[in-house]
């Protein structure tokens, strides 16, 4: 397997125009078949830090680098090796689950697809077989955040982006994504995810980064954190106790 | 990728409801103008027989051509001019043709009938330019910033979606969305036109297409300057609020405030003046020829037909002179009039070019024949019909009578034999021949140029504003 990084953070910083330092200076990587969990609290930083990769907003300082791709600098090059799930996945409502995820993989590059292929996908997200023929309005955000990681499971992308996946799902949706998690990095995929949720991220992830206002400040391996208190150490990196 | 989003964006809008409630209204909107359209047609076509007749009919039984003083001529209803009635209703149909003489049309349909004057008829004109106008507004207002509040324009750029191709599939998809509750409608009001017993000419097919085709174009304009806010503005109500705006001010104010504008730049005397200056003149020559009428002098004192041929033929005399006078005095008038006119109409024309809608109509009506030119054409061929007609008599009765000649005739013969009557339809027809749908193509190419020109414009607008908006 090819070892050279999918994602890579490389000095990245971004100040927003009203001055707000979001983003300061973070770097890491992240390998085909790793999980990098991005860990911190509300405005940390890390949907910045995500957005910049999507070229969604272009970085202050460093660059965001998908495949050895700058983000900002080849874009729609960049994006062909990316899937996104965002934290509040929105689709068609007009549309079935099915339609959604026709039209979204299609946009993603991918046009070889059955409907059985978008079955099997939704059966294994964990979408009862019913609601692939619903319109989407009904949906609940649980069942959508399914439904996009199902468009991101089949753009079949080696690099995945997800921002708080979780955070709609119940416990056993939650449970199941974990798995899911550990499928795709078993088939080699490298994904990049920012949650709020230790024990999950202690769980899946095979790098933890802890974010504090815009600084990365902490990035330990499952190995180095093997015998820590993980979340006494978020707790202290919250509070500043490291600085 | 843009095909894929075109189709998108044709199955999002064709499965809203804003889309049922759209084709809906658009297909019985249209059906009904058609089906009005076709009624109107047929009743101002039996009126216009009828008319025809009832004119033939009065000159039944008499004698003497030299009892017809004159006769009137009818502008014939036009199939097409019930689909885009431009100034058809407006101008006079009638025309009562004297030997000599200024023409005057009167009996206008709007005349007739004012309560159509005040709420004008259900026409294509009227469809295009203020329904499907709304309608376009009411497709576009959201396509970008719409996206943005939903959340799916997220996802969409999480893609390696180029944004010239999304912004012209956006454009493409709900432009066709916008056709169907169009082309539709009109496709099934145009095959049962035979059945509403209307039959156009090839000409008037033509026309037809033009008409939508700038129809189509127009839409167009409403959709890109939709496109263009949606994507400078940052929520869809603000957008629909702004577009609403616009709408009121280019379908409703702008054409009326060109008119306005138009006539505080250039003054134009109006028709009352006009022929009050026509008739003081002409009572002022008439009073000169008066006082001429003393110096006839006779050498047939005894011969009463031939005295009477003599001063028959010194009147026409004083006739032709006078009416050349006139003529003269009347055109200079009348030219004075016709060029400030035109140059208030050029300058109205002008300031209502900035409205898509106002363009539309213009277009339409000039293919269509209905434009202002109608009712100088009905003038200038009546008044070749009036030569026409002016030979006749003559030919007739020997002399070219009308306006204010004055004649001597012997009423009584008594050694003369039975008179027979005349046949009334010895008089030359007058046959109207429409504006053609290629006379009007010059103008009509220009306006829809302009529309074009439009289009390009808001486009490239919404396109540059696409390029640096925030899809987060
Ligand atoms: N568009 C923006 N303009 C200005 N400041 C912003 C903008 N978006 C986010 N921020 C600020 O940047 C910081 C990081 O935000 P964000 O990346 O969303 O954090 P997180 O996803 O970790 O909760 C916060 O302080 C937030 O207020
Ligand atoms: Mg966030």
């Amino acid at each position: 397997m090819n070892n050279q990084p999918l994602l890579e953070a490389v000095n990245l910083s971004k100040r927003y125009e009203d001055g707000a330092l979001a983003v300061n200076n973070v770097s890491f990587f992240v390998k085909p078949g790793e999980i990098f969990a991005m860990l911190g609290g509300n405005g940390a930083g890390k949907t910045t830090t995500i957005n910049i990769f999507l070229n969604f907003i272009e970085p202050t300082s460093g660059e965001a680098r998908i495949n050895g791709i700058s983000s900002h600098v080849e874009p729609l090059k960049a994006k062909q090796h990316v899937a996104f799930v965002s934290e509040n996945v929105m689709l068609y409502t007009n549309f079935t689950a099915i339609q959604n995820l026709d039209y979204f993989v299609r946009l993603g590059g991918k046009t070889q697809y059955t409907k059985d292929d978008y079955r099997k996908v939704l059966l294994r997200v964990g979408l009862q077989e019913e609601a692939h023929n619903k319109k989407l309005k009904g949906f609940s955000k649980g069942m959508r955040q399914k439904c996009g990681i199902a468009v991101a499971i089949l753009k079949d992308a080696p690099a995945i982006l997800l921002d708080e996946p979780t955070s709609g799902l119940d416990p056993k949706s939650g449970f199941e994504f974990i798995q899911l998690l550990d499928s795709l990095r078993n088939e080699g995929k490298a994904i990049l995810m920012s949650t709020h949720d230790i024990f999950r991220a202690k769980e899946i992830a095979d790098t933890i980064g802890i974010m504090r206002q815009g600084n990365l400040v902490m990035q330990k391996s499952r190995e180095e954190l093997s015998g820590e208190n993980l979340e006494q150490l978020y707790m202290n990196f919250m509070a500043g106790v490291y600085e | 990728m843009t095909k894929l989003i075109i189709e998108k964006e044709l199955r999002d809008i064709i499965g809203s409801t804003k889309f049922a409630v759209t084709f809906s209204i658009c297909s019985v909107l249209i059906l009904l103008s058609f089906y009005i359209g076709a009624q109107n047609y047929r009743v101002a076509q039996a009126q216009y027989e009828a008319s025809k007749s009832a004119n033939v009919r009065q000159y039944e039984g008499l004698t003497d051509w030299m009892r017809v003083h004159s006769f009137k001529i009818f502008l014939p209803p036009q199939p097409i001019a019930t689909l885009v009635s431009g100034v058809s209703n407006d101008i006079g149909r009638t025309i009562e043709v004297r030997g000599r003489g200024e023409l005057r049309s009167q009996d206008s349909r709007y005349g007739d009938d004012p309560i159509f004057a005040m709420f004008r008829f259900l026409d294509l004109d009227f469809i295009f330019s203020i329904v499907l106008s709304l309608f376009a507004i009411l497709f576009g207002y959201d396509a970008i910033n719409g996206e943005k509040e939903r959340g799916t324009l997220r996802l969409t750029f999480s893609n390696a979606v180029p944004r010239a191709e999304y912004i012209t599939g956006k454009f493409v998809g709900s432009f066709l969305a916008l056709t169907i509750p169009l082309l539709i409608p009109i496709l099934i009001g145009t095959l049962f036109l035979p059945l509403f017993g209307i039959s156009l000419s090839a000409n008037e097919w033509s026309a037809l297409a033009l008409i939508v085709a700038a129809g189509l174009i127009s839409i167009g304009v409403y959709l890109s300057l939709s496109l263009f806010v949606s994507a400078k503005t940052e929520r869809s109500s603000t957008s629909f609020l702004l577009l609403l705006s616009i709408w009121i001010l280019t379908v409703m104010i702008i054409p009326r405030l060109s008119v306005v504008g138009a006539d505080l730049f250039v003054k134009v005397p109006n028709m009352d003046e006009i022929n009050s200056q026509k008739s003081r003149f002409m009572s002022q020559i008439w009073n000169e020829d008066r006082t001429k009428l003393n110096g006839f002098t006779t050498t047939n004192k005894n011969d009463v037909q031939a005295l009477m041929n003599e001063f028959n033929k010194y009147m026409q005399n004083l006739a032709d002179e006078r009416e050349k006078k006139y003529n003269e005095f009347a055109m200079r008038l009348n030219e004075d009039r016709y060029n400030r006119q035109m140059e208030q109409q050029q300058l109205a024309l002008f300031f209502s070019g900035i409205s898509p809608s106002a363009l539309f109509s213009l277009a339409s009506s000039e293919v269509a024949g209905t434009s202002l030119k109608l009712e100088q054409e009905y003038l200038a061929q009546s008044k070749e019909y009036q030569k026409e007609y002016a030979k006749f008599m003559k030919e007739k009765t020997g002399m070219n009578m009308g306006g204010f000649a004055m004649v001597f005739r012997k009423i009584t013969d008594d050694n003369a034999e039975k008179p027979t009557t005349i046949n009334i339809n010895e008089i030359p027809q007058f046959t109207f021949k429409p504006i053609e749908a290629s006379g009007g193509i010059g103008p009509y190419a220009g306006y829809a140029g302009v529309l074009a020109a439009f289009n390009l414009l808001f486009f490239a607008g919404a396109f540059a504003a696409f390029k640096k908006y925030d899809v987060r």
